[in-house]
């Protein structure tokens, strides 16, 4: 954990974040949900990338097993109305493995031409979401982006509002946490704007 | 609520070893009362695997009508009046129960009240005051599903 603490240390210093010991971001997001509150900890808080603002932190809970996530959290208020929940998600991730549950809340995959991203991610959405939208969204610039830039393990989930990237590794080191803010911050600017529009 | 890879393969699992139970022991010519008490215990597997299809189909059922009110139905919204929890869950999702006032344009405002199973981040947000879609069966009005 040390070494966890000097990463985010350094990282906050670099980019001029405020260091957090501890945030609890509450169960806003499935991911947050598994840690109690959504706590994280380390954290920083500040201008993740570009003109885009949040926090970043680690995620860590244990379900039969400990999962370390490192999770930058954007707010998006304006996709509410538009896209309440949006889940791109690495495909293979698993964040449980206790789960045996045969019924779950219903979700529409979403379908891209893109097979460079449908290998990469499984992308759901709410059942009553408006497809064109959601065509718009996925541009092909997006579309590409997700496909091609991000850290390996990166995925996003959109709630309510809140969007949360994350990637699964215990000390991403600081070019990590640089990459996963980035991504978030692309993909939250990606969104606001098509909202705005 | 929709089933997933995991109620079919349940489904399978106790369909299937049910039934090598109630069948296996009479054809393996066991003596009628380790038959009885295999074939007893298979039948329960074979009721729950019954049981948990007859809930997948409906679910099934329900979805598509859903899904036909959605792409048919005339767009209003819903705004949630209160919040209460029922205490009961699902698969660790809690049953909301929610006060809404429902606007369709055309048909008028009313109240009326839903319960729904959500996941706990959708139930963490559902709050007095938050407006979300809703869609209405033209035929129908009373019959709407909430866009959450």
């Amino acid at each position: 954990m040390a070494d966890l603490d000097a990463t985010y240390a350094a990282f906050a210093a670099a980019r001029g974040l405020e260091p957090l010991p501890a945030l609890g971001l509450g169960s806003l997001t499935p991911l947050l949900v598994e840690s109690k509150h959504g706590q994280v900890a380390p954290a920083a808080r500040g201008r993740l990338a570009g003109e885009v603002d949040g926090i970043v932190g680690q995620l860590a809970y244990t379900r039969n097993k400990t999962f370390r996530f490192n999770v930058a959290l954007v707010e998006v208020h304006a996709s509410t109305a538009l896209v309440p929940r949006l889940f791109c998600i690495r495909s293979g991730r698993s964040t449980r493995d206790d789960e045996f549950y045969g019924f779950e809340a219903r979700h529409s995959k979403l379908w891209t031409e893109s097979t460079a991203l449908n290998q990469r991610y499984t992308i759901s959405t709410s059942p009553f979401q408006d497809p064109n939208w959601m065509r718009q969204l996925f541009s092909p610039a997006l579309v590409d982006y997700l496909a091609s830039k991000p850290p390996a393990d990166f995925s996003f989930e959109l709630a309510y509002g809140i969007l949360l990237g994350s990637v699964e590794d215990d000390d991403p080191g600081a070019d990590g946490l640089t990459a996963l803010c980035e991504a978030t911050a692309h993909v939250a600017a990606r969104i606001a704007r098509e909202c705005e529009e | 609520m929709q089933i997933n890879r995991t109620g079919i393969w349940l489904i399978g699992f106790f369909g299937l070893l049910g039934l090598a139970m109630c069948l296996g022991p009479p054809l393996l010519d066991a003596n009628a009362e380790t038959s009885l008490i295999v074939a007893s215990t298979g039948a329960i597997f074979v009721l729950v695997a019954a049981g948990l299809g007859l809930y997948a189909r409906h679910a099934k059922a329900k979805a598509a009508r859903q899904d036909w009110v959605f792409r048919n139905g005339i767009k209003g919204s819903a705004t949630i009046l209160e919040v209460g929890n029922s205490h009961t869950t699902v698969n660790e999702m809690p049953l909301m129960k929610l006060q809404l006032a429902l606007e369709i344009p055309g048909v008028g405002r009313s109240e009326v009240s839903r319960r729904e199973v959500m996941p706990v981040f959708t139930a963490n947000c559902m709050k007095e005051g938050l407006v979300l879609p809703a869609y209405a069966n033209p035929e129908d009005p009373s019959e709407f599903i909430l866009v959450w």
